[in-house]
């Protein structure tokens, strides 16, 4: 059963601190640090230019529903992106590293073993988000301490989709590449190649989809380009939730596109791992 | 006798390699069963194919009377294919609760199998610092934790130290004597075989040699060793049946014919020291069914070339 699987999975992952720790917690903490210190450092700079030893007032109130808002559509940066792999690569191909799939694969059926890791990784994925939703939360509350500005909260229903909707996307958008990082962990059964062949398709994505999509005279509005450069695609359902000048810019039917090119580098790459998974000789690991 | 595992011209070629090669083979429910052969023979294929790790190239196999491989027998399956690895950071009760929890098996008593295979004293340490004979303990615990109705074992007691293999034989027959599982388990060490085993199969190259009871097995090589001087007369009276072991002579013949024998060995002149029936170990039939061993200069003739 994929409850079993899910199970099994997730209290193995939770006895890997290591990997918990750097998949979930390292970048949050370490950007909340990053960003109190910076703070830190630029008031008292600002004392040092007021010439006096006050702290000074930089900016109105600091909305913090609005700063969530925002922070829910930056879910996807490469940074807990990268450190999320090290989870994916640590779930996904740790078993044929340690040679336990012969231990676990007599016990349910493959399909549910990977689906079964799968519905792990999302639930560290989540747990990675909010932790870093946290983390700018309260390096925002810091933020005003730091520069004595009055706090507001504002979350109100509009506030509240937006935050919803860009948390989605973000998740989609970081599935995508944990979806890269299985079939390359399932295929080389190589830990490294779970961790890096996404990072490397990002990389690839975000750097050569203009050049390529300009080159073949394509347009961001046009099907292939939103199917090559899934990145593309995310920001321009981003910029539809968002609203504003840029949504009004985008081509007309760009939506659709978007999400289906979203959607196809999400399923077909577990589709793929688990079609191979299902015939693989799981006794040479 | 209902059959456990049932295999029909059962063939796995891995490139020009033919490690199974049209096994068909019938493994009786109850007991302990054997699986020897030398390496290469097809032993861990066949285990694998079990269990559902490969596919077959041809033939049909049948395990509790389902496909290889379904999830519905695999889960009635205990099993432990050469030395067990998991995963480093974890503790032995860690492990054996992980896989407790990938079965859906809610009363594992896992504190009672560490008791039983000898590890509750490391039952909170991760298994990264583990010897080979731990690992190997550890795995048979998982192996049976689940309450399996047949338990498949590829060299259940490689790295143990004697005490360790006399612990684990004496777990096998209390699961096959007590509990009635089936236990199919494959062993160079033949020794530890005839003691715990009711039945063998003996593979080489791919194909079934031999497969029997083993005190069917052994009986068939049963000789009459002889003390006597001297020793030229009695192998000129035996002829071919007579083989030299040592300053003895062993006589290939029928146990009726014994006497018959000794009154002629007498009346030859010959000096009887001892006469006693000796059976044939489970060693001497296997090399009897896999081809003779290389001899002592055989052996340091190659080490020289080398």
């Amino acid at each position: 059963m994929l409850a079993d699987a899910i199970r099994s999975e997730s209290y193995r992952l939770l006895q890997n601190r290591t990997a918990v720790f750097w998949s979930v917690f390292f970048v949050p903490v370490m950007a909340l640090a990053i960003s109190i210190v910076g703070q830190l450092v630029i008031q008292s700079k600002a004392v040092k230019i007021n010439g006096a030893n006050l702290p000074i007032e930089l900016g109105g109130p600091l909305d913090l529903g609005q700063a969530l808002a925002s922070s829910a559509g930056d879910l996807a940066n490469p940074a807990i992106l990268a450190f999320l792999l090290i989870g994916a690569a640590t779930l996904y191909a740790g078993d044929y590293r340690w040679e336990t799939w012969r231990l676990i694969s007599a016990r349910n059926t493959r399909a549910n073993l990977l689906l079964g890791k799968v519905g792990v990784l999302k639930c560290l994925t989540l747990a990675a988000m909010l932790a870093f939703l946290l983390a700018a939360s309260m390096a925002d509350v810091a933020k005003a301490a730091i520069f004595d500005r009055p706090m507001t909260f504002t979350f109100g229903a509009e506030q509240a989709a937006d935050f919803a909707l860009l948390f989605l996307l973000s998740f989609v958008r970081v599935v995508q590449f944990l979806m890269i990082s299985l079939l390359a962990a399932t295929v080389t059964r190589s830990l490294l190649a779970a961790l890096f062949v996404p990072l490397v398709i990002g990389v690839g994505q975000a750097f050569l989809s203009g050049p390529i999509a300009g080159a073949l005279g394509l347009e961001p509005g046009d099907w292939l380009t939103q199917l090559l450069a899934p990145g593309l695609a995310f920001d321009t359902l981003k910029a539809f939730i968002r609203g504003g000048m840029e949504a009004a810019a985008l081509p007309d039917g760009v939506m659709v596109k978007a999400i289906i090119s979203l959607a196809l580098w999400s399923i077909v790459p577990l589709a793929a791992a688990i079609a191979w998974f299902g015939r693989q000789d799981l006794s040479k690991e | 006798m209902t059959a456990v595992i049932e295999t029909t011209g059962l063939t796995k070629t891995y490139g020009a390699v033919r490690a199974l090669d049209g096994l068909s083979l019938s493994i009786p429910r109850g007991g302990v069963y054997g699986v020897l052969g030398p390496n290469g023979a097809g032993k861990s294929t066949l285990f694998r194919i079990l269990l559902g790790l490969i596919r077959p190239t041809a033939g049909e196999v049948r395990v509790l009377g389902q496909h290889a491989g379904d999830p519905a027998v695999m889960r009635r399956i205990g099993s432990m294919i050469e030395t067990p690895r998991f995963p480093p950071y974890m503790t032995a009760r860690q492990v054996l609760q992980w896989l407790a929890l990938a079965h859906s098996s809610k009363d594992a008593a896992i504190d009672a199998w560490l008791d039983r295979v000898g590890l509750t004293e490391a039952a909170n340490r991760r298994v990264r610092g583990f010897s080979v004979g731990m690992l190997q303990r550890l795995g048979v615990a998982a192996a049976l934790m689940t309450k399996p109705d047949l338990v498949i074992l590829d060299e259940p007691t490689s790295g143990m130290d004697p005490p360790g293999i006399q612990e684990m034989r004496a777990l096998i027959r209390s699961l096959a004597d007590d509990d009635g599982v089936t236990i199919i388990l494959a062993s160079h060490q033949l020794l530890e075989v005839q003691r715990v085993c009711d039945r063998v199969a003996i593979f080489n190259r791919g194909t079934l040699a031999a497969e029997g009871k083993v005190s069917e097995l052994t009986a068939s090589g049963e000789r009459l060793r002889l003390s006597a001087t001297p020793l030229a007369r009695i192998m000129t009276v035996l002829g071919d049946k007579a083989t030299l072991d040592g300053d003895a002579v062993l006589a290939a013949i029928p146990r009726a014919e014994g006497p018959a024998l000794l009154r002629a060995l007498i009346e030859q002149g010959v000096d009887i020291d001892e006469a006693r029936w000796v059976g044939a170990d489970l060693e001497s039939v296997f090399m009897a069914e896999t081809g003779p061993a290389r001899t002592d200069a055989q052996v340091r003739e190659a080490l020289h070339a080398g």
